[in-house]
């Protein structure tokens, strides 16, 4: 039930930054999807793995996604995929760092900076990894192309009237 | 790239018609159109980099309308905060440009326009005189209302403040955080401040006011409240835009990024750091 409000709540936050990344609003939609399968694929698999192996699985399922709908929409994918990343950046692990160096525990603080390192590291990965993918994998996804001669019909017309 | 193949050979014979129609402009006998050509693409890659494009793409799309418009020799090297180009060979002019770009807020709809048009340039539907008046159009296309960045700042930093463990009492005082905090991101770090000091001063903020707070006892659990409240400060499109540069082998522009975010999440932990450490004192360790 409370991963049911968390993925809610991913989803809404990846709205609300995707909107002061200035995201066209017809992409909202895409960008909530994205960001609320990241965070369900991180959450649900914390139990069974670290957290680096699924914040790197989750960026797999994060890009696979973006790319797929870039295809679809034919905008660049950077739109889906800055937003869509968000929930699984290591912010929370930055704060603890500064926390525990405040707080006079150093171990703890190594173990959080390393930790929240070796996320942004297994991040990375997953978005090298899959943007070595060829394009062509991803064409099932491409909508109908209008043909050029019909788009150019459709704007003579258009002046037309 | 494909399209380039299939079109070298007649570009040459299509160009009068694809530059439209004012020829009475006596230039030199090279291509006449050749500054105008590059200019616009030189616009296109500046609005593309200021607003949050990959290198890769910025090269793409400036070699893809040189192209198109018939510039063989068109040349660019782009850097993260500076576009150098060129062209010049002995049937075309020598042109060169170097334009610097300071590094500016994100705007994705910006670089789906131009993403967009640059499309629709190699569809052939535009000619070069539409290019540069979309390209004008795309330069002060308008953003997000300031009261609506405001808003979503609020809504991003509760939501994220849920996320991270934070409860519902919780998650509405960081929403008040990240409005407050986004006011001050907009109308005194953005326009005043170095980013340095701009992000020290915003952990610091949502620091003091977070902690204000859980004294008052507005919230309960002081830790996911400034989580979740430093979110909008996070540097999430540096820090993806350097990985994708890295790893297209634009080395220099991804390191540059990729300092940026680093040097921007320090910053933020040492803002946080500076008024624990103060409270730290203040209150004799009970508060931590």
């Amino acid at each position: 039930m409370s991963l049911l409000f968390e993925t809610l709540a991913a989803i809404v936050g990846t709205i609300a930054f995707s909107l002061l990344f200035g995201v066209p609003r017809k992409f909202y939609p895409y960008c909530g999807f994205i960001g609320g399968a990241g965070w369900i694929v991180y959450a649900g698999l914390l139990t069974y793995v670290s957290t680096p192996a699924s914040a790197m699985i989750a960026t797999i399922v994060v890009i696979l996604f973006s790319r797929t709908f870039a295809v679809r929409e034919r905008c660049p994918v950077t739109i889906f995929l800055i937003s869509g990343i968000f929930p699984l950046v290591p912010g929370a692990g930055v704060y603890w760092t500064a926390y525990y160096i405040v707080t006079d525990e150093l171990t703890l603080a190594a173990r959080t900076g390393f930790l929240a390192l070796k996320v942004a590291v297994a991040i990375v990965l997953g978005i090298v990894f899959v943007f070595e993918l060829p394009q062509g994998l991803f064409k099932f996804a491409a909508k109908k192309p209008i043909k050029t001669e019909e788009r150019k019909e459709r704007e003579n017309k258009d002046d037309l009237d | 790239m494909e399209h380039d193949k299939d079109c070298k050979t007649d570009h040459q014979s299509e160009n009068e018609s694809r530059l439209g129609s004012d020829d009475d402009d006596n230039e030199e006998d090279h291509n006449p159109h050749q500054r105008e050509i590059l200019n616009a693409a030189m616009q296109a890659g500046h609005i593309l980099l200021e607003n949050g494009a990959e290198i890769f793409r910025v090269e793409e799309t400036m070699d893809r309308i040189c192209r198109y418009y018939g510039i063989e020799s068109g040349n660019s090297f782009v850097l993260s905060n500076g576009i150098f180009t060129t062209s010049g060979n002995e049937r075309e002019e020598i042109f060169a440009k170097v334009q610097h770009i300071p590094v500016s807020g994100t705007h994705l709809d910006r670089v789906a326009a131009v993403n967009q048009l640059s499309r629709e340039i190699e569809a052939g539907l535009v000619s070069l005189k539409e290019v540069r008046l979309r390209l004008d159009e795309i330069k002060i296309m308008p953003g997000k209302s300031k009261s609506m960045q405001i808003f979503a700042s609020g809504v991003g930093s509760a939501c994220f403040c849920y996320l991270f463990g934070g409860n519902i009492r919780d998650s509405v005082c960081a929403f008040v955080v990240g409005v407050l905090l986004y006011l001050y991101v907009l109308f005194i770090s953005a326009p005043k401040l170095s980013k340095i000091v701009g992000n020290i001063g915003g952990g610091a903020l949502v620091t003091f006011i977070c902690t204000s707070l859980y004294l008052l006892r507005m919230g309960e659990h002081l830790n996911y409240m400034i989580i979740g409240s430093i979110m909008p400060l996070i540097p999430g499109v540096p820090f993806t835009n350097a990985i994708r540069d890295i790893a297209d082998e634009d080395y220099i522009s991804g390191s540059v990024r990729m300092m940026d975010a680093l040097l921007v999440f320090f910053s933020i932990a040492m803002g946080v750091g500076l008024v624990f450490g103060v409270f730290h004192r203040l209150t004799g360790g009970a508060l931590l």
